[in-house]
């Protein structure tokens, strides 16, 4: 293990390189500062580059991130550390916040792969694919997804069998099995929190089947089916392969359910449901949607003539939270719900459920800093200490919360907020320049 | 017809037990999950959203309250913890105040206090009674028997009955219910296949019938110790045969009424975590009840109840509590309600088709 720490200086630090992340990264860049953007993950661009469309306006996700985070990766004011965690910043004074980094080693020099996959035909290992939420498999040397930012290979060292098959087709010789951890102590003199969200997980409602009926799915995986990078190049369900043709989604899995500790609104699934229900109309001409729903919550600009449209696209809402599914021997899924309309308990069968997973808190932001020195809501979501006034603001001085860190919200809500994060962090950094 | 909205409604429900029913949302997970709802009887939602508006007219009306045996599955996934197995509980003991043309019944589950001076009341009675007879043993246990029998009858003929008509009166006429009188014999095996079976309380839970059985063991223990000391005068008789079934029968009592005081202090079930007075005085008491006869009767044999009358008249006390409080006015009535319940609706049943 590399034991010498690096010492780097930068005027901004921002965790997490999804949307709001990236967006605020971009925006501090572009009025001359200088920003380490710091990512957990393999690539940029968070969950919205892997996202299909996005509502109200049905414009394609990947073509709204992908120049963006070309636009980010290529800026000459910011440095990005992907497979890097975050821990332990102190604010040493006003202007000087030292954060400890932990850079994965990728095993693979980034600068020299031309993503060429040779590596990928090469590995004899398969696992599931995460990028794909477990709906195919990929290699243990991998391009994760064919729009990653940076597109390089990289080795799953966790499945890898250290085989050197990868190695002896690399026609640049890129792969490096020597690489280490590396240490970064680095000094900033503002920090963003943009670590983003976790789906809800759907194995904390066993009624529901997810895990166990094959043709339950989640909506993340839905939308993998959709996206213009999907896995099958149609919709199958998973247990058969068939082309489903009557499909449910089943609204609040996991939200506005104190049963599962979650008793909040996740503010998102209402919106893609109805999104993805008008995208499987598209995609299967012939196919049944019904959604499932306690509530429909379109509040917001163009939300409601979101929802018309779909109902009159023809997808069918039904008032009523679905209470147990039950598989069938072929694979279809019985819902037992109570019609609210007729105030009648009813069974209704399907060949495929979506479960509109919510959002959660992710549990990294709290891991930022020091135990307690960074607030965080009962949900564990980053505190807005002055949500009315200053929305970024967070309990320590000069740290901004930008995005679904702060709470559950949607795509446009995410980048305003990522936008005030930046403006108050350029405006942090102007009132504590040094002497 | 108009319907009339109590405002104060869910205060009142309060006082029987209800708890933060209010915070439903009306999602229809509770009806969903509810292993004895069906498409032509759906609940508990329907109730909650009854009870909400404080629509008190349709409660009294409906038998929806007496479907449930508690299982407490929507409880436990009720995703605003608005307990609707609870709020069903507390309809139950609301429908049997109704029930009750005395009055009485709400008094007692509404005030604990009153409870309370009812249960002493009746025990200075039976001390002022014995004492009257000169806590002589022969005397009392002949006056035990003959008050056992006048207060079994009497309890029918004026609390049972009438109140057995009142609650036809909500449910059959008020819904104007026309039936052939055919219907009221058809529908009898509906009646005691539930009285003496609870059948329906087997479907409560799929994985676990424990439950279904140890309160069916209770109910015939009982039912047949009622039957041993009145009619077959077990504190009197010499056949060894009653004697023995005497014994056995209060033997159960005691052992499912411990088990079921010990899981209402555990609250291992979400039946038990909201436990009213009127819940721990019905199962303490008939705890008591197996447990004074058993002593009762092993004085007896043993040949030295003579010397200690005490536990003769603890036994008549917990009885006299027994059936004038308990059985009329608190919780014992379930056995009745629940079963006549079950017959009303299958009579509303036949007049649809």
């Amino acid at each position: 293990m590399n034991e010498e720490k690096k010492i780097i200086r930068y005027d901004a630090l921002v965790v997490g390189g999804g949307i709001a992340g990236g967006e605020a990264a971009l925006n501090l860049a572009n009025s001359g500062y200088r920003v380490l953007l710091v990512e957990k993950q393999r690539s940029l661009g968070g969950k919205m580059i892997l996202l299909s469309k996005v509502f109200p306006t049905l414009d394609c996700s990947a073509c709204i991130t992908t120049p963006k985070v070309s636009e980010i990766a290529r800026h000459r004011n910011i440095t990005i550390f992907t497979e890097s965690e975050v821990t332990g910043i102190v604010k040493r004074s006003e202007n000087n916040f030292v954060a400890q980094i932990t850079k994965k080693p990728r095993y693979v020099h980034v600068e020299d792969c031309t993503a060429c996959q040779l590596c990928e035909q090469a590995c004899p290992v398969s696992v599931r694919d995460e990028y794909q939420y477990g709906l195919i498999g990929r290699k243990a040397a991998f391009i994760p997804f064919s729009i990653a930012n940076p597109k390089a290979a990289a080795i799953d060292i966790e499945n890898c069998t250290l085989c050197g098959a990868c190695e002896k087709v690399c026609p640049t010789q890129c792969i490096d099995f020597t690489m280490e951890p590396e240490q970064y102590e680095l000094h900033a003199r503002t920090v963003v929190i943009a670590t983003g969200f976790k789906l809800f997980d759907p194995l904390e409602i066993p009624r529901y089947g997810y895990g166990q009926y094959k043709n339950v799915i989640t909506s993340m995986q839905m939308e993998r089916e959709i996206a213009p990078t999907r896995p099958f190049n149609t919709i199958l369900r998973p247990g058969d392969g068939k082309v489903p043709d009557k499909i449910a989604y089943i609204l609040c899995a996991g939200s506005r359910d104190a049963s599962v500790g979650n008793p909040i609104c996740s503010q998102i699934c209402c919106m893609y449901s109805i999104k993805q229900a008008q995208l499987l109309m598209g995609a299967l001409p012939m196919a049944d949607v019904t959604i499932y729903y306690i509530n429909i919550r379109s509040f917001g600009k163009g939300f409601e003539e979101f929802y018309q449209q779909a109902k009159g696209m023809g997808v069918t809402f039904v008032k009523g939270k679905v209470g147990t599914i039950k598989e069938k021997e072929n694979g279809n899924l019985i819902l037992r719900y109570e019609d609210i309309g007729e105030g009648v308990v009813k069974e209704a069968e399907h060949d495929m459920v979506v479960l509109s997973v919510g959002v959660k808190s992710n549990p990294d932001a709290g891991k930022i800093f020091p135990q307690g020195t960074l607030k965080l809501d009962p949900h564990r979501f980053v505190t807005q200490t002055d949500l009315m006034g200053s929305p970024a603001r967070t309990s320590i001085d000069g740290v901004f919360v930008a995005g679904t860190a702060a709470a559950p919200m949607d795509i446009p809500d995410s980048i305003l907020s990522a936008g005030s994060a930046s403006s108050e962090a350029i405006s942090y950094i102007i009132q504590h320049q040094e002497a | 017809m108009a319907s009339k909205i109590n405002p104060r409604f869910s205060e009142e429900l309060k006082r029987y037990g209800s708890v933060n029913f209010n915070a439903c949302y009306n999602c229809g997970n509770c009806t969903a999950v509810c292993s004895l709802s069906s498409p032509d009887n759906s609940f508990p939602r329907e109730m909650v959203r009854l009870s909400a508006l404080g629509l008190e007219d349709e409660l009294k009306q409906s038998l929806k309250p007496w479907e449930c045996y508690y299982c407490g599955e929507c409880t436990t996934q009720c995703p605003q913890t608005a307990n609707p197995g609870e709020l069903m509980m507390s309809l139950r003991r609301w429908l049997t105040a109704q029930y009750d043309w005395t009055g009485l019944s709400g008094l007692l589950y509404r005030s604990l206090a009153f409870t309370i001076a009812a249960l002493l009341l009746v025990a200075a009675g039976v001390l002022f009674f014995a004492r009257t007879f000169g806590f002589d043993v022969a005397t009392l246990l002949h006056a035990g028997h003959r008050f056992e029998m006048l207060a079994i009858a009497t309890v029918f003929l004026v609390i049972f009955i009438p109140n057995l008509l009142r609650m036809w009166h909500f449910t059959i006429v008020k819904q104007k219910v026309r039936t052939p009188m055919m219907s009221y014999i058809t529908a009898l095996p509906e009646l005691f296949i539930n009285m003496f079976t609870q059948r329906k309380a087997k479907d409560c839970d799929e994985k676990d019938n424990f439950r279904w059985l140890e309160h069916l063991v209770l109910v015939f223990a009982y039912l047949s110790l009622l039957f041993t000391t009145v009619f077959l005068n077990w504190f009197g008789t010499g056949s060894l045969f009653i004697i023995v079934l005497g014994y056995v029968e209060s033997f159960l009592i005691s052992v499912i009424t411990v088990h079921f005081v010990s899981g209402r202090i555990r609250q291992n079930k979400s039946l038990n975590k909201f436990s009213q007075p009127s819940d721990w005085l019905f199962v303490i008491w008939l705890l008591l009840m197996g447990l004074t006869a058993f002593l009762v009767r092993l004085f007896i044999d043993l040949n030295i109840l003579e010397n200690n009358i005490w536990m003769y008249i603890l036994h008549l006390t917990v009885l006299a509590q027994w059936a004038l409080i308990i059985v009329p006015f608190g919780k014992w009535t379930h056995f009745l309600y629940r079963s006549f319940a079950h017959y009303f609706a299958r009579i509303r049943s036949l007049q649809k088709s």
